[in-house]
């Protein structure tokens, strides 16, 4: 599975407890959306440390990195180059 | 008349240009602010609202859900704002139940068209832009108000707030103009509150103790700043350091969030002079990791109601230490007893019912006789919290006598998601209690029985809950059980579910 695909499978299995992949598009606002709340997002956080040997950093807490299931992923991309 | 309206426009007449409130993109000042209110009373009134008229707000925290606040308020109507959050399954009873004419939202907020859709009597959807103000400034009588519209009574209906959900007879809380001005003028008071004071706000308008936050500094000519949540608590922090605010107020969930997420050592907050916690009990623990974290500020811990506009009692900073655990003494203008069973006053240090009388105390519930004479009995508020004075009259709380769950600074009633959970096919019956949780106070859980068990019942249940209630009602915990325990008349003993979950 790529990584895109895990991401929104732990939005989907995490935040809104279902299988059904259509029931969110990568784009989809992830916060606006009310998908992602405040303990959700330290759940999401502590996901993508652990699946991906990362380090979230305060600075990188921001709503830009966090606006989607795409957003999330580039992210995750520019840590893993750097 | 004095009045919140009132204090607000003494200010925008003595101090136009200075900032009231700031959202970070963009500013409004006194005379800004209530220009524009005037501009919202100036189109209401066309519509046809008269004195008494009741406009539901629906909107999160935003320059707006205050200006129009005060719209109404000018315009001789009554202000309900509804939480933001809510589904529409709540919004229809409130909106019905209050018979709000009017309904203020955001465009993008399908929950309140769909209500306005389903309404079985027609309001009026008035619709905010993002990032746009409520009306242009032609709208606004040439840029000022008029003192002619600060004509509200005293005595007169300001506010409604729903505390409950839609289960059974909705409770409003009716708060006149003077219950307002009361209560924020005995916070401004203990707090100290002048016009060099400013505040990050992070407290939805539509709770009570938010709506405290925005009233005490607004008479007072402070400035307000908005944050839009504690998803990013490190943002909060910047905000803080970057406004060099003298104030911030939170649940104990937001403190618990702070000091879990963010390295506090790495900000100046230097200009801090006041923390409030307020809206559920902070443990002993917290409030020392508080203080450890944040020795400057003075922290003022209170307990209020929305029933008592806001705030009833506070504990003064210099004897935080010493009363740990204590909500502190009465605010001025309250008188706060602790009775027995019987109605007879307790002696110090035992525990019983805490009754409350003073001008903050609300007119009753909206149009619900038999929950008003519940709470309301010969000039007291039975607050329905248990609780102790000591010797030096501090009053410690020892739990509700209700079920009512504290989960982050929102009240939920357990019967708004046993009923979502039962509309399940193959549920037979659910009970709904808060557990503690470090950071939010309570979160939910709920026991459930089934006919079958499933694989992945639990699941399918919150998915199903996540349709139907906002995301802060959702279980956080499912349990699957045979039974659940009932008293001998056959009602659920919800009290004894989370021993039950203890031994599991």
């Amino acid at each position: 599975m790529n990584r895109r695909r895990q991401i929104k499978q732990f939005v989907l299995q995490n935040f809104l407890f279902s299988d059904n992949e259509g029931a969110i598009g990568d784009q989809d606002p992830l916060i606006r959306g009310g998908i992602v709340d405040s303990t959700g997002i330290h759940e999401l956080v502590l996901f993508l440390e652990e699946s991906y040997q990362i380090l979230v950093s305060p600075e990188e807490m921001t709503p830009a990195t966090f606006e989607s299931i795409q957003s999330v992923d580039e992210f995750v991309t520019r840590k893993l180059v750097v | 008349m004095n009045s919140l309206a009132s204090r607000v426009a003494s200010i925008a007449s003595a101090a136009s240009s200075r900032t009231a409130i700031d959202d970070g993109e963009r500013q409004v000042s006194y005379g800004e602010f209530m220009a524009e209110a005037q501009g919202v009373a100036d189109m209401l009134r066309p519509h046809g609202l008269q004195r008494g008229d009741r406009v539901a707000i629906v909107l999160p925290n935003r320059i707006e859900a205050a200006v129009v606040c005060y719209g109404i308020w000018l315009a001789g109507g009554v202000a309900v704002p509804l939480n933001a959050q809510a589904r529409t399954r709540d919004f229809v009873p409130w909106v019905e139940h209050c018979g709000a004419r009017f309904m203020v939202h955001e465009r993008a907020h399908r929950d309140a068209e769909l209500t306005i859709a389903e309404l079985s009597t027609a309001a009026l959807s008035i619709a905010l832009e993002d990032g746009q103000p409520i009306c242009s400034p032609a709208h606004s009588s040439g840029g000022t108000w008029r003192d002619t519209d600060l004509t509200a009574q005293a005595k007169d209906l300001a506010l409604i707030l729903y505390t409950s959900g839609t289960t059974g007879a909705p409770k409003g809380v009716m708060l006149s103009h003077a219950n307002l001005l009361a209560n924020a003028e005995s916070v401004v008071a203990y707090l100290g509150l002048g016009p060099n004071d400013s505040v990050l706000s992070v407290l939805p308008f539509y709770y009570a103790y938010g709506a405290s936050v925005l009233h005490t500094h607004l008479i007072c000519g402070a400035r307000i700043h908005l944050a839009k949540d504690l998803i990013f608590p490190n943002l909060i922090v910047e905000a803080i350091a970057a406004h060099r605010v003298t104030g911030f107020s939170g649940v104990s969930s937001t403190f618990a969030l702070l000091l879990d997420h963010v390295e506090l050592d790495n900000y100046d907050l230097s200009s801090l002079r006041y923390l409030t916690q307020a809206g559920g009990p902070m443990t002993p623990t917290l409030t020392r990791r508080l203080r450890t974290a944040l020795p400057c500020p003075q922290l003022f811990v209170m307990y209020g109601q929305t029933e008592a506009t806001s705030r009833l009692t506070w504990l003064p900073p210099e004897r935080l230490d010493e009363k740990l655990g204590s909500v502190g003494i009465p605010v001025n203008g309250v008188d706060l007893k602790i009775v027995r069973e019987d109605g007879s006053t307790t002696a110090t240090g035992e525990t019983g019912d805490v009754w409350v009388s003073g001008a903050n105390v609300m007119m009753g519930y909206w149009n619900n006789v038999e929950a008003t004479r519940a709470a309301l009995q010969d000039g007291w508020l039975r607050t329905g919290d248990m609780g102790h004075l000591d010797a030096d009259g501090y009053l410690f709380l020892a739990g509700r006598r209700n079920d009512m769950i504290k989960t982050g600074g929102h009240r939920v009633h357990p019967n708004d998601i046993e009923e979502v959970i039962a509309e399940l096919p193959g549920v037979i019956e659910a009970a709904v209690v808060g557990v503690d949780d470090e950071v939010m106070g309570q979160v939910i859980k709920a026991f459930v029985v089934v006919e079958t068990p499933t694989e992945r019942g639990g699941e399918r249940i919150k998915a199903h809950c996540r349709a139907r209630l906002p995301p802060y009602k959702i279980p956080k915990h499912i349990e699957f059980v045979a039974t659940l325990p009932r008293t001998a008349s056959g009602k659920v003993r919800r009290a004894q579910l989370p021993a039950k979950q203890a031994m599991a």
